[in-house]
C-alpha cells in the first residue's frame, strides 16, 4: 500500500486538474439546468421526469469522465512513455496498475459526489416548486441510484485497464471500453430476447443463443446498476440487492484487474 | 557495479513480424564510481541497453545486473536514478509534486523529500518555478526536472539517456557539472550521448556500439593518447562495422 499510494495520488491529481473535467462538469450542470425548464413544461409526473433527467445526466457525465479522463490517465502513460519515469522507481508492473486504478476510483468517487450534490440541489429546487408531485419521492432511492452509477463506472474503469494492458493505443482501449459498455447495458434484454424469440415472433439460431449466453457470463451486466426507474417512481430496492451489487462490483473488478496485472507483468515498453 | 553478461535482444517489426536484432551478445562491466559514456549511431542499441537495465524490456538471453542483483528485481531500482531520452512527465503536476512522487515511491520520509527537493530544484534552477504545472515548462526545463527526479533518492547508479538533448549551452554545462559532482560523490554514471565533446570531457570510459554489437570499450585517456580524437575512434568503428549494420 505504501507504494500504491504515491501512484494513486499523482493519478488523482493529474485527473482532477484535467481540463476535460471542467467541460464534463459544465455539460452536467447544463443538463441539470435543462431539468428546470423541462420540469416546468410537463403538466404531470414532474417528480418522475425530474429524477429521470437528473440521474441520466449524472450517468452520462460519469461515463464521459471514465471514457475521456479515466482511460487517458492510464493509456497516455503508455502512449507518451511517461511510464518510463514511474517504472524506474522500485515499483512492480502490478503495483503500478493497481495504484493507477485506485487513483481512478478516487477520481470517479470525488467527481460523482460533486455531480450528485448538484443533481440533488436541482431536484430539491424542483421539489420546492412543485411539492404536490413529490409525494412518493425518495431521497434514499435517488442516493442509491447515484451510488450504483458510481459502482458501475468503477467497473467500467477496471475493464478499460484490462484493455490498456494488451492494446497498444489509447484509441483502441477507448473503442473496446465503449463496446463493452454497450454490450453490458443491453445484454440482459438481448439474452431475454434470444431465449424466448417466439414471444416477438422471430427465430434465432442455436449458435446465436449460445454466443449470447456466453457473452452474458463474460461481460458485466451493467443494466443491474440502472435503478433509475425505481428511483423515479420511489419504489424500494431490497437490501440483499444492494449487497449483491456491491459484491458483484468487487468480485468482477478484482477478477478483471487480476487478469490485467497478469498480462501487464509480461508487457514490454520499447 | 553494472554488468551485462551475453545479453541479446530481438524485436519483431512490421506486419510480417520480421525479427530485428537490436542487441547482440553484449558483455560489459562498469565499475563503481565510473562515468561511462555509451556511444553509437541512431538505432545502434543504446536505448535498448538502457531499457534492459531498467527492466522496461526483457533480454532474450543473457543477464544484466546492478550491484550483483538481477535487474528483474524491482528493489534494484532503489539504487538507480534514470532520466529517459526526451522525458515526458504528467502535464498537470508541478515539479515539486513530481519530486514528491519520486521520493515517496523510493521510500523516503516526508522531511527528507522536502529537503532534497529544494536542494535539487535549486541546483537545476527550477526552485522559482517549482509550483508551476510541468506543461508550462520549456523542453530544457522538463529535462532538468527529469534530472532532479532521477537524483531525488540519492541513488548509487545514475542512468542518463541523452541527458544533453534539448538543452542550451548553459543547460549542458549545468548537467555536465552535476555529472562531475556525482563522480566526486562516488556514484556510478552510465550515460548515452551523441555529443562527443561532452563524452570526452566527462567520461572515464566509453563504449561504442554499432548495429547492436559492442565494438570498442576503453578508457578515454587511452583512446586519446594515440593522437586520436573520440570522433576519430567513433567514425572508425562505425566504418569498420559497415553502414549496412547501422540501422
Amino acid at each position: 500500500m505504501q507504494l500504491l499510494w504515491p501512484i494513486a495520488i499523482i493519478t488523482f491529481k493529474e485527473g482532477i486538474r484535467n481540463r476535460s473535467i471542467y467541460g464534463i462538469s459544465l455539460l452536467a450542470l447544463l443538463m441539470l439546468l435543462a431539468n428546470f425548464v423541462i420540469s416546468g413544461m410537463v403538466a404531470q409526473e414532474v417528480s418522475k421526469v425530474a429524477v429521470d433527467i437528473a440521474l441520466s445526466a449524472i450517468s452520462f457525465s460519469g461515463l464521459l469522465l471514465v471514457l475521456f479522463v479515466g482511460i487517458n490517465l492510464m493509456a497516455k502513460d503508455l502512449d507518451r512513455k511517461t511510464i518510463y519515469m514511474v517504472m524506474a522507481k522500485p515499483i512492480s508492473r502490478s503495483q503500478y496498475l493497481i495504484g493507477k486504478y485506485i487513483g481512478v476510483i478516487l477520481l470517479i468517487t470525488v467527481c460523482m459526489s460533486l455531480l450528485s450534490f448538484f443533481a440533488a440541489v436541482s431536484l430539491l429546487l424542483i421539489k420546492f416548486g412543485h411539492p404536490t408531485f413529490f409525494q412518493r419521492f425518495s431521497w434514499l432511492m435517488v442516493g442509491l441510484s447515484f451510488f450504483f452509477t458510481t459502482l458501475m463506472l468503477i467497473l467500467v474503469a477496471a475493464l478499460s485497464f484490462l484493455f490498456s494492458s494488451f492494446t497498444s493505443t489509447s484509441f483502441l482501449t477507448f473503442i473496446l471500453t465503449i463496446i463493452s459498455y454497450i454490450i453490458g447495458m443491453s445484454l440482459n434484454d438481448v439474452k431475454a430476447l434470444v431465449e424466448a424469440p417466439q414471444s416477438v415472433g422471430i427465430t434465432v439460431s442455436p449458435v446465436t443463443v449460445k454466443i449470447v449466453q456466453a457473452a452474458y457470463y463474460v461481460f458485466p451486466n451493467l443494466s443491474l446498476f440502472d435503478i433509475k426507474l425505481q428511483a423515479a417512481h420511489g419504489l424500494p430496492v431490497p437490501v440483499t440487492y444492494v449487497i449483491g451489487i456491491v459484491a458483484y462490483t468487487m468480485v468482477y473488478s478484482v477478477i478483471v484487474m487480476t487478469m490485467a496485472c497478469l498480462i501487464f507483468r509480461k508487457k514490454e515498453f520499447p | 557495479m553494472i554488468s551485462f553478461a551475453s545479453v541479446s535482444k530481438e524485436f519483431k517489426e512490421g506486419v510480417a513480424a520480421k525479427r530485428v536484432r537490436a542487441l547482440s551478445n553484449l558483455t560489459l562491466e562498469i565499475e563503481r564510481g565510473q562515468i561511462f559514456g555509451f556511444l553509437g549511431p541512431n538505432g545502434a542499441g543504446k536505448s535498448t541497453t538502457i531499457k534492459i537495465l531498467l527492466n522496461l524490456i526483457f533480454p532474450d538471453s543473457g543477464r544484466a545486473t546492478i550491484r550483483g542483483m538481477d535487474v528483474c528485481d524491482k528493489n534494484v531500482r532503489r539504487f538507480v536514478g534514470y532520466l529517459p531520452e526526451n522525458p515526458y512527465f504528467y502535464d498537470y503536476l508541478t515539479a515539486e509534486e513530481l519530486l514528491w512522487f519520486g521520493g515517496k515511491s523510493s521510500g523516503m520520509a516526508k522531511s527528507a523529500i522536502v529537503e532534497r527537493s529544494n536542494l535539487l530544484l535549486d541546483k537545476v534552477q527550477l526552485l522559482e518555478s517549482r509550483k508551476r504545472p510541468l506543461r508550462t515548462y520549456s523542453k530544457g526545463m522538463v529535462q532538468r526536472a527529469g534530472l532532479a527526479l532521477a537524483l531525488i533518492h540519492n541513488p548509487d547508479v545514475v542512468i542518463l539517456d541523452e541527458p544533453m538533448s534539448g538543452l542550451d549551452p548553459i543547460g549542458r554545462k549545468m548537467v555536465g557539472d552535476i555529472i562531475l559532482e556525482l563522480k566526486k560523490e562516488g556514484k556510478t554514471v552510465f550515460f548515452s550521448s551523441h555529443i562527443l565533446s561532452d563524452v570526452e570531457r566527462l567520461c572515464d570510459r566509453v563504449g561504442i556500439i554499432v548495429g547492436g554489437q559492442l565494438r570498442l570499450t576503453g578508457c578515454v585517456a587511452e583512446i586519446l593518447k594515440g593522437g586520436d580524437t573520440l570522433e576519430d575512434a567513433f567514425m572508425r568503428e562505425v566504418h569498420i562495422a559497415g553502414l549496412k549494420e547501422v540501422r
